[in-house]
C-alpha cells in the first residue's frame, strides 16, 4: 500500500511537471535564425514598436480627458496630434505611470521604440458608424479635436466621453485592424516577408517572423502570459499586481514584456466576468506562440506549403477569438447602458447628473468597441448596418434627444428623439445580435440572463396537469 | 432500463407533480382523519373505503393506469416540440419595452421580500385563473370537449385520473402554462428588475405546495371531503371536484377551479357540496367509453372532424340560400 502510495505520488508530481512546462511555454526568446546572420543577437524576438504605440494610444486616452472646455482647445490638440501622428521629440508616457508599489521601467515612448505613431497604422476605409461619411481615420481626428475642446473629456450635451470613444476604436482600428489583417493575413503569403530573408535589409530576423511578432505586440499580452491568470492580467493592467507582471524578478515592470495592455486586458476580462466559461486570454495567447514555434522550426529556410498552413490555420484561431473580445465588450457595455437607463430613473439634481456621466462613459465604450468590430478582416455587412442603427450616433440625452449627423460645419445635430424604453429595447437587441452571429459565451452584464434562469428554472412548473 | 422506468413513473417522486408519493400519504391521513375523527367510521371500515378494490381495479381505473404510461410514452416526443417558454417571455420582455406608460425598472425599488411575495402570489392566481378558464373552454366549445371528454368518461376516481387526458388536452395545458409564466416572469423583471424569484418548497411555488399537501389527489377519489360553506366560496373542496364529473343534470358545466372557487363564483359556475349525495360519474356509451383504449384515444378526431364538417356545411347551406341566383 505504502509502495502504490508512493509511486501515485511520484506520478502525479511528475504529470504536474510535464503539466507545467508545457503551460509555462512564454513568447520568446526564439533563436535567431536568419541565414548567414554572424551578428551578436541571440534573441530574434522584436515587437518593441507595437508596445509603444500601446503606450501613445493609452497617452492619448489620458489626453483627451485634458481639456478645459475650450481656452486650451488648439494647444491640447496640437498635444494630441503629437501622440497620434508620432514626434521628433521623445514623448512623455502620460498613461501608464509608475505608481507606489508598480514601479514601471519606461517614462518616455521612446525608451521603447523611437519615431513610433498611430497615424501610420490606422484603419482607413469606410466608418459608416460615425457621422458624416467618413473614412476610418478621419473619424479618429474628428474625435480628437473634440476631445480637445471638450470639458475633461465629456460633451454632455451630444453625449460623448472621447477618452473612451478613442481609446475603444484605436483597440479595433489599430490594433486589431493591423494584426489580423495584415500582419496575420497578407503577410502569411509566401512571397510576402519570405522566412529566408531578411525581414528588411540588415536585420537580424526573418520575414516570417517579424512579421508573426509584430501581429503578437499588437495582441498587448505580457510574453508569460500563460503563467497568469485572467485575474492576474487583470491586476496587472490596473497597475495592481506587481509579483505577477514581474516575470524576470527585477522588481520593475518592462512594459515591453511584462505590461497588459488594452486587446489582453479585454480578453482577460472576458475571461474572468460573465458566465467564467470562457478562455479567450490563453487560446489566443498559446496560438500566437504555437505559430512562432513553427517558424522558429523552419530555422531560417522558406516557409512549406504545410508550415503555412499552420500558421494560417493559427492565425484563424487568434482571428476569430480576438473578434469575440471585441463582441464580448460591446455586449458588456450594451449591458451597462441598459443598466445606467434604469439607475438614472428617478433620479433629479447632482445625483442624476452623476450617473448621466457614467452612462455617457460605458456609452462611449459601447460605441468604440462596436466600431473596432467593424475594423477587422470580416466585412460584417448587415450586421454592422443593425448594430449601427441600434447603437446611434449618439446616445439618447437627457431631453431624449440623440446625434442624428453632422451639419455643413461639422457640428453635431440632433434631430430626433426616443425614449428611454426604446433605447433600452435596443440594448436587448444589440446583446441578441452579438450573441446571434458571434456565438459569445461570456456575457457579462447579460440583460436577458435572469429573464432566460427564470423561464427555464420555472419550465417545470408549467402545470400540463388538469382536472 | 432505469432511466426508463423513471422516464415513466418518475412523477410519483417528483415534488412537483400532484402523484409524488409525499403528497399521496398526506392525502391518505387526511382521508383517514375525515373518516376516522369526523365521520366516526371505524379505522378498518375507513382503509377498507379508501382502498376500495372496487374502485382502484374498476375498469375504467385500468384504463387509466393504461393511459397514464401511454401519454408518458407521448409526451417524450411531443415536449421538444413544445415553443419554449423562455421564447414567449423574450418576446413579451421586448414588447413592454414598447409600452410608452410603462417603465423599466419602474417599482425597482421595492423590497425583495415584497417582490417575492407579490411574484409567488400572482404567478399562483394566474395559473389558477388560466386553468380554470380553460378547463371552461374545454366544457363550453364542442371542438375543446370532443378532447376532454376522455377525462370525464372516468367512471370510478382515482388520484391517476389526473392523467386520463387526452394528449392533445395535455399539449394545451402546457401552452396554457408557457403563456401564462411567459407573460408573468417578464412582466415582473420588467416593472421591478432584478431579484425576482419565487418562493418555493421543496422546489415548488409554496402555494401550490399548500395545495397539494392539503390533499389536492383527493379531488380525483370516492372520499367526499367538504368544506364549510364560506370556504367552499374561496377553495374547492375534493366533494365539489367529485360534483364535477357527476352525471346528474344539475351538476353540468359547474366547478370549473383548480385550487380557487373564486373564478366559479364570479363566472356563475359554483356549486357548493351536497352532503351525504351518492354521485355517479362518467358519460354515456353514446359519448365515450371508459375503457377501450382505441376508442379513447380516437374518437375525439372523428368527433372533431364530424364537427367541423357540419359547421362546413351549414356554411355552404347558407351561402347557396343567400347567393341572388339561388332558387
Amino acid at each position: 500500500m505504502p509502495k502504490f502510495g508512493l509511486s501515485s505520488t511520484t506520478a502525479i508530481v511528475a504529470a504536474t511537471l510535464i503539466a507545467g512546462s508545457a503551460l509555462a511555454d512564454t513568447y520568446g526568446p526564439f533563436p535567431v535564425t536568419l541565414q548567414g546572420y554572424d551578428g551578436e543577437k541571440t534573441n530574434s524576438v522584436s515587437y518593441s514598436g507595437q508596445i509603444a504605440r500601446h503606450t501613445l494610444e493609452k497617452s492619448l486616452k489620458s489626453l483627451a480627458g485634458r481639456g478645459n472646455g475650450g481656452a486650451n482647445a488648439a494647444e491640447l490638440e496640437a498635444l494630441m496630434l503629437a501622440y497620434f501622428n508620432g514626434s521628433d521629440s521623445d514623448l512623455e508616457i502620460v498613461s501608464p505611470k509608475s505608481k507606489d508599489g508598480f514601479p514601471i521601467s519606461q517614462s518616455t515612448v521612446g525608451a521603447i521604440s523611437k519615431g513610433k505613431n498611430i497615424a501610420g497604422k490606422f484603419y482607413n476605409g469606410a466608418m459608416p458608424a460615425w457621422p458624416g461619411n467618413m473614412a476610418g481615420k478621419d473619424v479618429v481626428l474628428h474625435m480628437i479635436s473634440n476631445a480637445a475642446a471638450a470639458n475633461k473629456g465629456f460633451d454632455a450635451e451630444n453625449g460623448y466621453d472621447w477618452g473612451q470613444l478613442i481609446s475603444k476604436y484605436t483597440m479595433g482600428a489599430m490594433m486589431f485592424n493591423q494584426s489580423v489583417d495584415n500582419y496575420l493575413d497578407e503577410k502569411l503569403a509566401a512571397d510576402v516577408k519570405p522566412n529566408d530573408k531578411p525581414y528588411k535589409d540588415g536585420a537580424y530576423y526573418t520575414g516570417k517572423e517579424h512579421s508573426w511578432d509584430e501581429g503578437f505586440g499588437y495582441w498587448g499580452a505580457p510574453a508569460h502570459t500563460m503563467d497568469l491568470t485572467p485575474k492576474q492580467a487583470y491586476a496587472i493592467a490596473k497597475g495592481k499586481d506587481l509579483a505577477a507582471a514581474d516575470a524576470n524578478g527585477d522588481g520593475v515592470v518592462d512594459l515591453k514584456t511584462e505590461y497588459v495592455f488594452g486587446p489582453a486586458y479585454y480578453a482577460a476580462g472576458a475571461d474572468k466576468g460573465g458566465t467564467q466559461t470562457t478562455n479567450y486570454m490563453h487560446t489566443i495567447m498559446q496560438a500566437f506562440i504555437d505559430g512562432r514555434q513553427v517558424i522558429a522550426d523552419a530555422n531560417g529556410a522558406a516557409l512549406t506549403d504545410d508550415q503555412r498552413a499552420k500558421l494560417v490555420s493559427y492565425a484563424a484561431t487568434i482571428e476569430g477569438n480576438w473578434e469575440k473580445v471585441l463582441a464580448e465588450a460591446t455586449f458588456k457595455y450594451a449591458g451597462s447602458v441598459y443598466k445606467d437607463i434604469a439607475k438614472m430613473e428617478g433620479l433629479e439634481g447632482e445625483e442624476l447628473a452623476k450617473a448621466y456621466r457614467a452612462y455617457v462613459k460605458h456609452w462611449g465604450e459601447l460605441k468604440g468597441f462596436a466600431m473596432a468590430l467593424q475594423t477587422g478582416k470580416n466585412n460584417l455587412g448587415a450586421t454592422a448596418l443593425e448594430l449601427n442603427t441600434l447603437i446611434g450616433f449618439g446616445p439618447v440625452t437627457l431631453d431624449n434627444s440623440y446625434v442624428t449627423g453632422l451639419d455643413a460645419e461639422g457640428n453635431f445635430v440632433r434631430e430626433r428623439r426616443m425614449t428611454w424604453n426604446d433605447y433600452q429595447l435596443n440594448m436587448l437587441k444589440v446583446q441578441k445580435q452579438l450573441v446571434d452571429t458571434f456565438g459569445i459565451k461570456s456575457r457579462a452584464n447579460d440583460q436577458l440572463a435572469e429573464l432566460e434562469a427564470l423561464a427555464g428554472a420555472l419550465e417545470a412548473e408549467a402545470g400540463a396537469e388538469t382536472d | 432500463m432505469y432511466d426508463q422506468f423513471n422516464e415513466i413513473f418518475g412523477d410519483f417522486w417528483d415534488p412537483k407533480k400532484r402523484v409524488f408519493f409525499g403528497y399521496l400519504a398526506l392525502s391518505l391521513l387526511i382521508a383517514l382523519g375525515w373518516m376516522t375523527l369526523l365521520k366516526r367510521t371505524s379505522l378498518k371500515a375507513a382503509l377498507a373505503r379508501i382502498f376500495d378494490r372496487r374502485v382502484f381495479f374498476s375498469a375504467s381505473a385500468k384504463a387509466d393506469y393504461k393511459i397514464f404510461v401511454l401519454n408518458r410514452l407521448f409526451t417524450l416526443f411531443i415536449s421538444p416540440l413544445m415553443i419554449a417558454q423562455v421564447t414567449i417571455a423574450t418576446a413579451v420582455y421586448f414588447f413592454l419595452h414598447d409600452v410608452d406608460w410603462l417603465q423599466s425598472g419602474q417599482f425597482g425599488t421595492t423590497p425583495k421580500s415584497v417582490v417575492v411575495a407579490l411574484f409567488t402570489v400572482s404567478l399562483f392566481l394566474t395559473d389558477d385563473f388560466t386553468k380554470f378558464l380553460v378547463h371552461r373552454w374545454m366544457h363550453r366549445w364542442p371542438l375543446l370537449w370532443a378532447i376532454h371528454k376522455v377525462h370525464h368518461s372516468a367512471e370510478t376516481l382515482t388520484p391517476v385520473t389526473v392523467y386520463r387526458v387526452h394528449p392533445l388536452e395535455g399539449v394545451l395545458y402546457g401552452l396554457r402554462g408557457t403563456v401564462t409564466q411567459g407573460t408573468v416572469i417578464p412582466l415582473f423583471l420588467f416593472l421591478f428588475g432584478t431579484g425576482v424569484d419565487l418562493a418555493t418548497v421543496v422546489g415548488v411555488n409554496v402555494l401550490v405546495f399548500i395545495f397539494h399537501i392539503t390533499g389536492s389527489n383527493l379531488r380525483h377519489s370516492h372520499v367526499d371531503i367538504h368544506y364549510w360553506p364560506w370556504l367552499e366560496r374561496v377553495l374547492i373542496s375534493p366533494a365539489q371536484h367529485q360534483l364535477h364529473h357527476s352525471t346528474a343534470q344539475t351538476h353540468h358545466d359547474k366547478n370549473f377551479g383548480a385550487a380557487l372557487a373564486i373564478w366559479d363564483w364570479l363566472f356563475g359556475s359554483l356549486h357548493l357540496s351536497e352532503k351525504d349525495a351518492t354521485l355517479q360519474f362518467g358519460l354515456p356509451a353514446s359519448q365515450a367509453s371508459a375503457t377501450n383504449l382505441l376508442d379513447i384515444y380516437l374518437r375525439p378526431f372523428r368527433d372533431m372532424a364530424r364537427y367541423v364538417t357540419r359547421r362546413a356545411k351549414r356554411l355552404t347551406h347558407w351561402i347557396t340560400r343567400r347567393s341572388p341566383d339561388a332558387g
